[in-house]
């Protein structure tokens, strides 16, 4: 259907100019003729970028209370991260490396790479709003899910797309659903979390599309759960830097052990 | 004026008559033992566990007991003991925080659970010290010093005086990580908490956990388990009065509900034991009763022959029953509370037992324990059996032909 | 000429007699109904300890008691199995089970549980799980993807039949495995703690999301009723090496039955002095109001010449003699009231208050004992004598005189 209009507007077009037109045309039925899986592939990728090197300050909301720390973090890809706490001192030097869905924290004050198990998976990272699962398997909403693009909109100018995502049959997946808002360039604004009865658990929200570098990203990023509004975690990226040279040999746990703070 | 003359009668054949009230007294006083026999074992088994594991009582933030999480603290937990502490009915108060860690030796790792305590005064209230069987139980400024289940450091492969390493989450998300050093270990007898259990002193869980000063349990030992749900209402009370009840008391029943499962279990296997006891006291009553009747048939052809109604002989047979009756459950219920009582204090040792029971960290003897249902329940069925079985030779004694009861050998 | 004596005696005066004689009875048929309700209880008590997994034998890689991970498990089962069929006595039912600690998520909640992978027909009559499942189905042998919870634990995760749980546990390589399982049937269990403990999935789903290729994690044996675990997990031990392998009965594993059990026998003796007790006092009486009834007939033989060792003898003669009668009597009332119960059994259920115990079959089956029938025996007759002894030197006091001046 789109893609019928899309030609039909192209027709036109074509009638008047020529070459711009054509790459006008082009431009256009990619993002009509994208299926919702292919959309959130690309807006994947767009987000994580080949490697990047970020600082970011998180911020845990808890009814009467908030902690802060910065976060110091390298990423390759989808598979592979580590990261370590810069600020604030009691916490400097914790370090966490990912490796596929493997995970390995790191103390400075006991000197010891400690394994992941799987009984810590489920757990808070760091006590935020984000668990051990959800950094290590970042990855699962282009593995495990089938998308459903339910409805276009246009917001600010640009087009917004809907997408629901549904676990596969027999994807390790605890959410019975997902919902995703996805800006046409790639960017992700909303992704909410539903149990299997239906009802949202947590939303992961994004604000502040800045210019960084070469592309637009988002500065903010908000995990809150849906039951409650006083429960949230902020992820402000002060800097971050993509498709950044990153040396083979870093994302190893002999790396983990010598935090970089810079 | 029968009663006066029942009352007689009883006393020109005193030994029959002693006789029988005293299996009167002796059915009262045995079916008042066994009851509290069984009312004081499950109160041993009830505290047995409570000493071992949660006190009678524990004050926690709401929910903390469903899911256990790290943040549902009781916060400025030293008022609240001082408050409770003086509380009347309150033997023993302390406090404790959980945590969820991985426990590492050199070579290996764990999950296990961190405890923290406060020696002196967990001391009072738990087994924990006296299930402690290497090394040495935990003192006050043992910052950084731990006791581990005896499973637990075989399967880590630490002894006495080894290092080790725990990591996990702080109250606050932050992580918490130390270096612990063996100074004891304890075998409680259950397989599941020597194999990941671990205890630390408060002070130094409160700071690597960063949990500012909180904790996750008051626990409170009472004086008696009669007296729990009293203390239960007054420390709601305190909580209330000090501005704290946005924190909830549980009682044992509620922080450890397969104990109650396996009483109510118990009770119902007692309830027929000790019908099956009634049962025979009940035919020796009748026994002693029908023997004394049979002793006095010819008395009792006698007072026919000289022209008295049978009715009247019944009566008189039936007061006579009666005051025995009476006196004997008094005399029964009196030696029953004296003896059980004696029993309470001081202790029913079951030889043989000894052994098994320091293992899991039970006490050795069983203490009875008197209560209103015990000390009635058996003399009303005594009460009870006995007018019954009166009524039967009562019944003989009226179709007596006063001939054939004469002649009687 | 002395017995016949006594056992004319007895018979002279049938109404004493019987009524002395229904004291007796009532007593050692109490006591054996007593004695098999408790080793009935004894025996529930060991039977659902085995029933929860434990059976009667287990055979494990050595270590896996102490650390039962996946480190530690049966790399090579085949030598396992041919011993098992070799030693196990007729009609034995063994399995091979997966059982690791693992993790159970869903949206919402997430918890530590046991993870158990298991061979379904064959389980089913080796252990409780076959009878438990209360709502959805039990799993079938292909079933890749079917998992049985705890009643407990669905609540727990708020969750339902249909609904999915993801299960965490650490492989063989040492990775974490993380697989989807949906809830096919949920299964009530003793106590709250088994619901929430276990989960059970087949063994092939188990392995393959462990990557356990042919490995299993222990061996379970139920025996048939007559065979004694001991001997049969020492055959066991015997065809396997001891420096790889353990082999425990029921006994090691569950420590505190095995307490509890050896603190019975103690029990059943206690409770048979206690039976005596409300038995004998009413006995005692009997027996003395009888002897002041034949005051008279003492003190004639006195005065005929019978010495009052003799006579003390005749009493405790005719108390052996009825005590004799009583026993033989309350023994076949006792057990034949053991065994008419011993089939169908006491539902406690039925008794106790509550809803959580409708359904859980707390069944007591009454068990005869020979020993505990020797023993009520004993402790009849031995007391029984005992307690005859005052009355019977009473009678030996009695004088002519007195007996002649009270009739």
């Amino acid at each position: 259907m789109r893609t019928e209009k899309g030609m039909l507007k192209c027709g036109v077009a074509a009638a008047l100019l020529v070459l711009p037109a054509l790459l006008l045309c082009a431009a256009a039925v990619r993002s009509e003729g994208e299926s919702a899986s292919e959309i959130v592939h690309r807006a994947f990728n767009y987000m994580r970028g080949k490697t990047s090197v970020a600082t970011v300050e998180m911020t845990i909301h808890r009814p009467g209370w908030e902690r802060s720390m910065t976060i110091r973090g390298w990423t390759r890809g989808e598979k592979d991260s580590i990261f370590w706490i810069t600020e604030p001192p009691k916490d400097r030097g914790n370090g966490t490396l990912k490796r596929g869905t493997e995970m390995w924290m790191y103390n400075p004050k006991i000197n010891r790479v400690i394994k992941v198990p799987p009984s810590m998976m489920s757990q808070s990272w760091m006590g935020s709003d984000f668990s051990n699962n959800d950094l290590a398997r970042a990855d699962s909403i282009i593995r495990d899910y089938d998308h459903f693009l339910e409805e276009t909109r246009v917001e600010e100018g640009m087009k917004v797309y809907a997408i629901r995502s549904v676990p596969r049959p027999g994807a390790p997946v605890v959410w019975g659903m997902e919902r995703l808002l996805i800006r046409e360039d790639g960017i992700f604004l909303k992704e909410v979390f539903y149990d299997q009865d239906g009802e949202p658990v947590k939303i992961l929200t994004t604000d502040r599309i800045e210019s960084v570098g070469e592309k637009l990203f988002p500065v903010l990023w908000t995990m809150a759960r849906a039951d409650r509004t006083d429960e949230y975690t902020v992820v402000r990226y002060d800097r971050i830097r993509f498709d950044v040279d990153i040396p083979e040999g870093f994302f190893t746990l002999s790396n983990l052990r010598t935090p970089r703070g810079e | 004026m029968t009663l006066l003359i029942a009352w007689r009668n009883l006393w020109r054949n005193p030994r029959r008559s002693v006789l029988t009230m005293t299996a009167i007294a002796f059915a009262s006083t045995l079916l008042i033992f066994m009851l509290s026999w069984q009312f004081g074992s499950y109160e041993t088994m009830i505290n047995a566990s409570v000493k071992i594991q949660t006190g009678h009582l524990q004050i926690q933030a709401p929910k903390y007991n469903e899911d256990r999480d790290m943040r549902r603290v009781v916060e400025k937990p030293e008022e609240i003991g001082k408050r409770v502490s003086t509380l009347p009915g309150v033997a023993a108060l302390t406090f404790r925080a959980n945590g969820f860690v991985l426990a590492s030796s050199r070579d290996r790792t764990y999950g296990a659970f961190v405890v923290g305590i406060e020696p002196e005064r967990e001391a009072a209230l738990s087994t924990l010290k006296d299930i402690t069987r290497q090394g040495s139980y935990l003192a006050g400024e043992d910052d950084g010093q731990a006791l581990l289940g005896e499973l637990l450091a075989a399967n880590l492969q630490v002894g006495l005086g080894d290092e080790l390493t725990v990591i996990g989450q702080g109250r606050d998300g932050s992580v918490a990580a130390t270096v612990l050093v063996v100074k004891g270990l304890y075998r409680s007898g259950q397989d599941e908490f020597d194999r990941s259990a671990i205890h630390i002193p408060l002070s130094t869980f409160q700071d690597v956990f960063s949990m500012r000063g909180s904790v996750h349990e008051v626990v409170i030992l009472g004086d008696a388990l009669s007296r729990v749900p009293e203390v239960k209402k007054k420390t709601r009370e305190a909580l209330r009065e000090t501005g704290r009840d946005d924190l909830v008391v549980l009682d044992w029943r509620e922080l450890l509900p397969g104990l109650v499962q396996a009483i109510q279990m118990d009770l119902v296997s007692g309830f027929i034991f000790y019908v099956i006891l009634v049962v025979v006291v009940a035919f020796s009553i009748l026994n002693t009763f029908l023997m004394a009747i049979l002793e006095r048939t010819r008395e009792f052809g006698v007072l026919l022959a000289i022209g008295m109604k049978p009715e009247r002989l019944v009566r008189l047979v039936l007061a006579e029953s009666a005051v025995l009756t009476c006196f004997g459950i008094a005399a029964g219920i009196l030696f029953g509370v004296l003896l059980t009582g004696y029993f309470q204090e001081h202790g029913i040792f079951i030889p043989g037992s000894t052994e098994i029971l320091r293992q899991f960290g039970l006490p050795e003897r069983i203490y009875p324990r008197l209560s209103g249902l015990s000390v009635t329940l058996g003399p009303v069925l005594v009460f009870l059996i006995t007018l019954l079985t009166a009524l039967y030779p009562a019944g003989r004694v009226k179709r007596l032909r006063a001939v054939d009861a004469m002649a009687a050998p | 000429m002395i017995l016949e004596f006594a056992w004319r005696n007895i018979w002279r005066n049938r109404r004493r007699t019987a009524i002395i004689l229904t004291a007796v009875v009532i007593g050692v048929w109490s006591m054996i109904f007593l004695g098999a309700l408790m080793r009935g209880i004894a025996d529930q008590m060991v039977r659902n300890g085995i029933a929860t997994l434990t059976g009667h034998i287990q055979v494990h890689q050595k270590g896996f008691q102490a650390d039962p991970s996946i480190e530690n498990r049966i790399r090579e089962p085949g030598g396992i199995r041919r011993v098992l069929e070799e030693t196990l006595p007729a009609k034995s039912l063994w399995t091979a089970r997966v059982r690791v600690p693992a993790v159970a998520a869903n949206a919402r909640h997430s918890a530590g549980i046991t993870l158990v992978g298991i061979d379904p027909p064959v389980e089913k009559d080796l252990s409780f799980i076959g009878q438990a499942v209360r709502s959805g189905r039990y799993l079938e042998r292909e079933d890749p993807r079917g998992i049985l919870v705890g009643e407990a634990l669905l609540h727990q995760f708020e969750t339902r039949i249909g609904h999915r749980l993801v299960l965490m546990s650490q492989d063989t390589a040492g990775e974490i495995a993380s697989r989807s399982f949906t809830i096919v049937g949920v299964y009530r269990g003793e106590m709250e703690s088994t619901e929430k403990a276990y989960a059970f999935v087949t063994r092939e789903a188990a392995r393959e999301m462990l990557k356990m290729d042919g490995a299993v994690s222990e061996f379970a044996v139920l025996l048939p009723e007559e065979e004694e675990a001991g001997p049969v997990a020492a055959g066991i031990r015997n065809g396997l090496s001891p420096d790889s392998y353990e082999v425990l009965t029921w006994r090691e594993m569950l420590p505190l039955v095995s307490a509890v059990l050896a603190l019975y026998d103690q029990f059943i003796f206690l409770w048979y002095v206690v039976v005596f007790i409300a038995m004998g006092f009413g006995l005692v009486n009997t027996v003395l109001m009888a002897v002041y009834e034949r005051m008279r007939e003492f003190g004639l033989l006195k005065a005929l010449g019978m010495r009052p060792l003799r006579i003390v003898g005749d009493v405790l003669l005719e108390a052996f003699f009825i005590l004799g009668i009583g026993v033989l009597a309350g023994n076949v009332l006792g057990i034949l009231s053991t065994l008419a119960l011993k089939t169908r059994g006491i539902d406690l259920s039925a008794f106790a208050a509550g809803s959580e115990f409708a359904g859980l079959g707390r069944v007591i089956y009454p068990t005869l004992e020979l020993r505990d029938i020797l023993l009520a025996n004993g402790v009849v007759f031995v007391l029984g004598l005992v307690v005859s002894l005052y009355p019977a030197l009473r009678a030996a006091r009695f004088t002519p005189v007195e007996a002649l001046a009270r009739t």
